[in-house]
């Protein structure tokens, strides 16, 4: 049955270098794809500087805190540079001079708001011309939004513990609580060293994947058309042999193809994507997963135009919610959690981890699991279809 | 048990339908080495849908199907082994060659590797294609690609071929070299499930025939034995110029006459038993009262037969 196998596949193989598509999809793109995005995104430079505004209309402690610990963060040091603007309107004009790339506001009583326990609401002014500056900005903030609700549950709790009103800010400060301590090393973004070209040849190699796989399937469904797949079905082979020999050289141009793309960025541009060994696990789960996805659309669908169809259409969408197309961090919440059904989603999260982090395979565990799952959860359904169809 | 041992196909009570509607209703028959069996009935008879249960690409919903010895569902891989079909359509690969498509099937199939080359060529010999073997497939006429289409049916030596309409579209030719090549495999001792929409290459090759209508076998056996299903009269139509209605009541009286109708003004039909030999008598009968301008003789045939059984044409 192995011998089937390999004949399928080596037919597959042998017409897609054939008409070059092998060449084409494993070789050319993947390095023009590093390429591009190493001659746009690449280089020596961090790739993000911003500069945002900071209105504070509070004049109270914890803005200060904040420019305090932003200015002395080595995380952020040569990434984030402050301006200091005396209105909301200012860093609005400032904004669409294109002077800043976005604004923090403190409105008025802030801070005593927040060390009455009442927490407080921090304003972010962005614009979609420097989404990067806006990022930075929005991270700031969740750090800031985090430290208010700490500082507001110290002081409600220290306040239900019978604490006087009077004496609550003192007590929470020397319970350490004081104040803000910005440390965004945990942020991907915010060490300014992520190679964007990394970023987004990743994202491009894992949206790449599923047009290679797909591209196998196809052809299992134009040999359904012409004939030749019943002509094998009615051979003594297994039914599967077919569908397989097509899968198996699907999902090697497809390592290849992201395999290719991670040497060109590394050998060509220096890029750094993290540990191999870790790298090479994730893509071949990514693969795997995409495999598993178009396998399940030629499974259902009727002709190869129909398949080609739906494999662009989940493609672009999981490229999008997945963070191949728009980073992950721009997506609103739900957007973000809707990525976390696409494979793209936790191939680009896990690359971005381990680029330039230094950490192991251990560090891409989760999602190289979820990426599994996801291609077991595919391949089952795609053996359910093919049972009813192809092979029914 | 003992049929299923002598014979090389053994079906019984094969039905398939789709959402309610039948399209296959406990078809059964038999095939014994060296025999060509057909299957004859229109469009949408249920050959098709017949043939896919018997090659396997189609699960019946009831019916079993016994290919030299293995069952179709429990033993498939030996079964199949023993089948070589022929699709309706030119199943091959058109951007390979012809050497290059048998060779893929040959290995497909777990031919020994060392058997390949030989049994490659073989092949090629047997459907006359040698001296274009390395050629693109696209490049072949329509009769070559049939010829190497039934070719990729043979490499594993199959003791049944399944044909499925192999001469459509080739030209009279090519189809005389497709009969005569299948003539002799089943000379040589092959068993052959043919069918066609055309009833004198059925009547050619196959020893027996079943006639499909509506998912079912409706008539089965030998041309001889069919043709006798409507009896066997000869039909003669004439067309008379003079006095029709006259010339009709003498020829009712004609000894051998069975029939005789008005079909239109001036045309009669007679049934009658050996009606090539009565002509003259029918001639001289009509002698004075009508001129005959044309008449037609029929023979029975399985035309005919099919006509009676299924009250269509096969082509229709």
């Amino acid at each position: 049955m192995l011998r089937s196998l390999l004949t399928v596949s080596a037919l597959e193989l042998r017409t897609r270098v054939r008409d070059r598509t092998a060449l084409i999809i494993a070789i050319i793109v993947p390095v023009a794809m590093a390429t591009l995005f190493g001659v746009a995104l690449g280089g020596d430079d961090p790739p993000l500087r911003a500069t945002v505004g900071m209105v504070d209309l509070d004049g109270g402690e914890f803005p200060a805190g904040v420019r305090r610990e932003v200015m002395a963060s080595t995380e952020l040091d040569g990434v984030l540079t402050l301006r200091d603007l005396p209105s909301r309107e200012r860093a609005q004009s400032a904004l669409d001079a294109g002077d800043i790339g976005a604004a923090i506001i403190f409105p008025a009583g802030f801070s005593a708001s927040v060390g009455a326990g009442e927490g407080g609401r921090v304003g972010v002014l962005t614009s979609a011309d420097t989404p990067l500056a806006g990022v930075v900005a929005n991270a700031v903030v969740d750090r800031i939004s985090s430290l208010v609700r700490a500082r507001t549950l110290a002081v409600r709790a220290s306040l239900d513990a019978g604490v006087p009103a009077g004496e609550v800010k003192e007590f929470v400060e020397r319970n350490g609580a004081a104040g803000p301590a910005l440390t965004l090393d945990n942020d991907p973004m915010a060490g300014g060293r992520v190679d964007l070209s990394v970023y987004y040849g990743a994202g491009m190699a894992a949206l790449f994947a599923f047009f290679v796989v797909g591209a196998s399937f196809r052809s299992l469904l134009i040999e359904r058309k012409q004939g030749t797949l019943d002509r094998m079905r009615a051979g003594p082979i297994h039914g599967w042999v077919p569908i397989a020999g097509k899968a198996v050289v699907g999902f090697a141009l497809a390592m290849v193809s992201v395999c290719v793309t991670w040497a060109s960025s590394v050998l060509i541009f220096g890029s750094t994507w993290g540990d191999p060994v870790a790298v090479f696990t994730l893509l071949l789960a990514h693969v795997l997963a995409a495999t598993a996805i178009t396998m399940l659309v030629a499974s259902r669908a009727r002709t190869d135009a129909q398949a080609d169809g739906v494999i662009m259409v989940i493609s672009f969408v999981a490229a999008f919610f997945g963070g191949s197309l728009v980073p992950l961090y721009t997506l609103p919440d739900v957007l973000q959690k809707i990525a976390l059904f696409t494979p793209n989603a936790w191939t680009t999260t896990g690359l971005t981890g381990l680029a330039g982090s230094g950490a192991g395979p251990a560090s891409v565990a989760l999602p190289i699991g979820v990426l599994c799952a996801i291609a077991v959860a595919a391949f089952g359904l795609a053996a359910t279809g093919f049972r009813k169809g192809l092979l029914g | 048990m003992t049929d299923t041992l002598i014979n090389t196909l053994t079906c019984e009570n094969l039905s398939k339908s789709y959402g309610g509607v039948v399209a296959v209703r406990d078809v059964g028959f038999t095939i014994a080495p060296g025999e060509a069996y057909g299957l004859l009935g229109p469009n949408g008879a249920g050959k098709t849908t017949t043939i896919s249960m018997l090659v396997g690409l189609l699960k019946p919903d009831t019916g079993t199907v016994v290919v030299g010895g293995a069952d179709l569902a429990t033993d498939p891989m030996a079964a199949k082994a023993k089948i070589g079909y022929v699709p309706q359509e030119i199943a091959l690969y058109p951007d390979l060659t012809g050497r290059e498509n048998l060779r893929f099937f040959c290995r497909l199939f777990g031919l020994p590797r060392r058997e390949v080359r030989g049994r490659v060529e073989e092949v090629l010999d047997l459907v006359g294609l040698a001296d274009r073997a390395d050629a693109k497939l696209d490049t072949y006429s329509g009769g070559m690609k049939r010829r190497i289409n039934i070719g990729a049916a043979l490499l594993h030596r199959p003791e049944l071929l399944i044909l499925d309409e192999p001469t459509v579209g080739v030209d009279p030719q090519s189809r005389k070299s497709i009969l005569d090549g299948l003539e002799r495999l089943v000379a040589d001792g092959m068993a052959l499930l043919y069918t066609s929409h055309y009833m004198e290459e059925v009547e050619r090759i196959c020893h027996r025939i079943a006639i499909v209508d509506h998912g079912s076998v409706v008539a089965e056996g030998t041309r001889h034995e069919l043709v006798e299903l409507v009896g066997g009269a000869d039909r003669i139509e004439l067309t008379l110029d003079g006095d029709v209605e006259t010339a009709l009541a003498k020829l009712r009286g004609l000894g051998g006459v069975t029939e005789a109708v008005r079909t239109t003004a001036g045309s009669v039909r007679l049934i009658a038993e050996g009606g090539r030999y009565l002509l003259p008598a029918v001639i001289s009968t009509v002698d004075g009262i009508a001129a005959v301008t044309a008449v037609e003789v029929v023979e029975p045939d399985l035309e005919a037969t099919f006509l009676h059984l299924t009250g269509s044409t096969l082509r229709d």
